[in-house]
């Protein structure tokens, strides 16, 4: 019969070949390889300093008959360091959850257990199928003065482990990122930029409970972000883009009131509008035609003006880049 | 009628409150407007609050003063009107009982907190409790006046706290420490909460409610 056997790394391990006896000739094999008869004392297999290599099935079989006789899966691990806990609201005020995740791994199977206390309370915390470390309690009751205490202790076979985490209802109130983060360009604005985005479909009630939002927006060439607050409302109109850059803008939301703030949401690019230069429309459309069918690569503003006109050879190189450091230049200027 | 008796009165005494910026008697001011006063003077004594209690749990010393200090609850601290409430209860509240619920609390609050007052230790704590004093009458006031303008009755009961024979004075120091730690929690969760609760009633008074006042006055 074999059965699992936990040890700790770096413990000396001594295995007995079931009831055989000590001076029983027998030959011991890990995985299936024979193991020297150096790491024998007598029918006892001795292993020191086990490291996490050395897990597996061990097998001991009598000398000559090659019965077996003894079998044990070694699994090496450790016993669990303090875990990490965080419990959040983002669904208030129907409740929160609480997740938690080990520092280090056991290499072992554990086993959590978690208990919320309110009061002299205790309330149940619904594990959630996905994620696995992960449990939610709903609220019986709002605005209250006592603070919840969350104890999770982990358990495995070479021993536990626990935090605590005691917090007031308010301070962990904490909505998800706003959705559907959306940024276009204003048609015939060549400096703002139309910003939306929808309520995090968490947050159940926001009529009742109303979130405040922070937005805020860089052109990708610089680092410095502009800021926004907003207290109402789930769209901005940015007035003072630098006309034709291309612009990174992210939005953030709180409960008005209580908790703090969201991560920021999926960032979202968008440029101002800028309008078309005239006079090469047509030429656009010509060369179009011409290369659609070898590539489907639109060559930017600047090739084309290299492009226009017959100038062709190194000569036209030498203008082309000309043409870019001015633009280039210009462009500086007005940063 | 009778509330509008009752509104020039709350109108002439917040007039007299020096901690107060001086309100125009004769303009009406329209339910909408008050609710949105009262829920910004809700957010000025939270954050008005925040250093209040910082200071004066100081003052009381450890334990009070330690973050995660979390005693359990002695029946003595049930006289301190609770805002915890069941979820569902407290989304069915009528305006009229949302609003009550507030007016009694704030004003049996602000006897307790006046009777702090007199104790406090230095002269800067007492400065700043008779401030923030002020300031809950100020809000005591303004939900008076948004009660009346919405033509609910103010609720009529005691002014000061009920006291019971023998439990009024604290037996000891500690526990009259803790009588102090409960005030300042409650209130804190008081004005979390009343911010949501005129949350609710500025979306649902609707702006025709004040047109209508209007039209029976004879504007």
């Amino acid at each position: 019969d074999s059965h699992i056997q936990y040890e700790r790394v770096g413990a000396d391990v001594t295995m007995k070949c079931g009831s055989m006896d000590w001076d029983a000739a027998v030959t011991w094999t890990a995985n299936g390889t024979d193991i020297d008869e150096s790491h024998l004392n007598g029918s006892y297999l001795i292993l020191k300093n086990v490291d996490l290599t050395q897990s597996g099935q061990y097998s001991c079989y009598e000398g000559s008959s090659w019965h077996l006789k003894y079998q044990t899966y070694l699994r090496v691990g450790m016993p669990p360091k303090e875990p990490v806990l965080m419990c959040r609201s983002n669904n208030y005020p129907k409740g929160f959850y609480c997740s938690w995740h080990l520092s280090a791994p056991t290499y072992i199977p554990n086993s959590f257990n978690i208990s919320v206390i309110h009061v002299t309370r205790e309330m149940v915390c619904e594990k959630d199928v996905f994620p696995k470390n992960r449990c939610h309690i709903r609220y019986l009751q709002l605005f209250s003065t006592v603070k919840y205490k969350v104890t999770l202790t982990v358990t495995n076979a070479l021993g536990k482990n626990s935090t605590t985490v005691t917090f007031d209802e308010f301070a962990i109130v904490k909505p998800d990122p706003p959705e559907s983060v959306v940024a276009k360009p204003v048609p015939n604005n060549p400096r703002r930029l139309e910003v939306s985005w929808q309520n995090p479909s968490s947050w159940p009630d926001p009529e009742s409970f109303p979130l405040k939002f922070f937005l805020r927006y860089r052109p990708l060439i610089l680092d410095q972000w502009q800021h926004v607050e907003l207290s109402d409302g789930t769209s901005h109109t940015i007035t003072d883009a630098y006309a034709g850059k291309e612009y990174i803008i992210q939005v953030a939301a709180k409960d008005n009131d209580i908790g703090t703030w969201s991560d920021w949401s999926v960032a979202v690019h968008a440029t101002p509008w800028t309008e078309e230069p005239k006079h090469l429309t047509t030429e656009a459309q010509v060369t179009e035609t011409t290369s659609a069918s070898t590539s489907s690569f639109m060559p930017p503003p600047t090739t084309k003006i290299c492009d226009k006109g017959a100038v062709v050879g190194s000569g036209a190189v030498a203008v082309c880049w000309t043409a870019g450091l001015v633009l280039a230049a210009y462009g500086v200027l007005f940063i | 009628g009778d509330s509008w008796g009752i509104f020039t009165f709350l109108c002439a005494a917040l007039c007299n409150l020096p901690a107060l910026p001086a309100l125009n008697c004769t303009e009406e001011l329209g339910a909408g407007q008050s609710i949105q006063k009262t829920y910004d003077l809700t957010r000025y004594l939270e954050h008005q609050l925040r250093t209040l209690a910082g200071t004066y749990l100081n003052y009381l010393g450890p334990p009070f003063n330690e973050p995660d200090f979390n005693p359990p609850r002695l029946a003595r601290a049930e006289r301190v009107p609770s805002a915890t409430v069941d979820l569902d209860l407290w989304r069915g509240l009528t305006d009229n009982a949302r609003l009550a619920a507030n007016y009694r609390a704030y004003s049996r609050l602000l006897c307790y907190l006046r009777a702090l007052d007199g104790q406090a230790g230095t002269a800067e704590l007492r400065h700043r409790l008779g401030h923030f004093c002020s300031s809950l009458q100020g809000l005591v006031l303004s939900i008076a006046g948004v009660m009346s303008s919405l033509g609910y009755p103010l609720p009529v009961g005691p002014a000061g706290p009920p006291a019971p024979p023998g439990t009024s004075v604290a037996p000891n120091d500690f526990l009259k420490k803790m009588d102090d730690f409960w005030l300042l929690k409650e209130l804190q969760t008081w004005l979390w909460r009343s911010a949501k609760d005129f949350n609710r009633l500025k979306k649902k008074v609707p702006p025709a409610v004040v047109t209508l006042r209007l039209e029976a006055r004879g504007f």
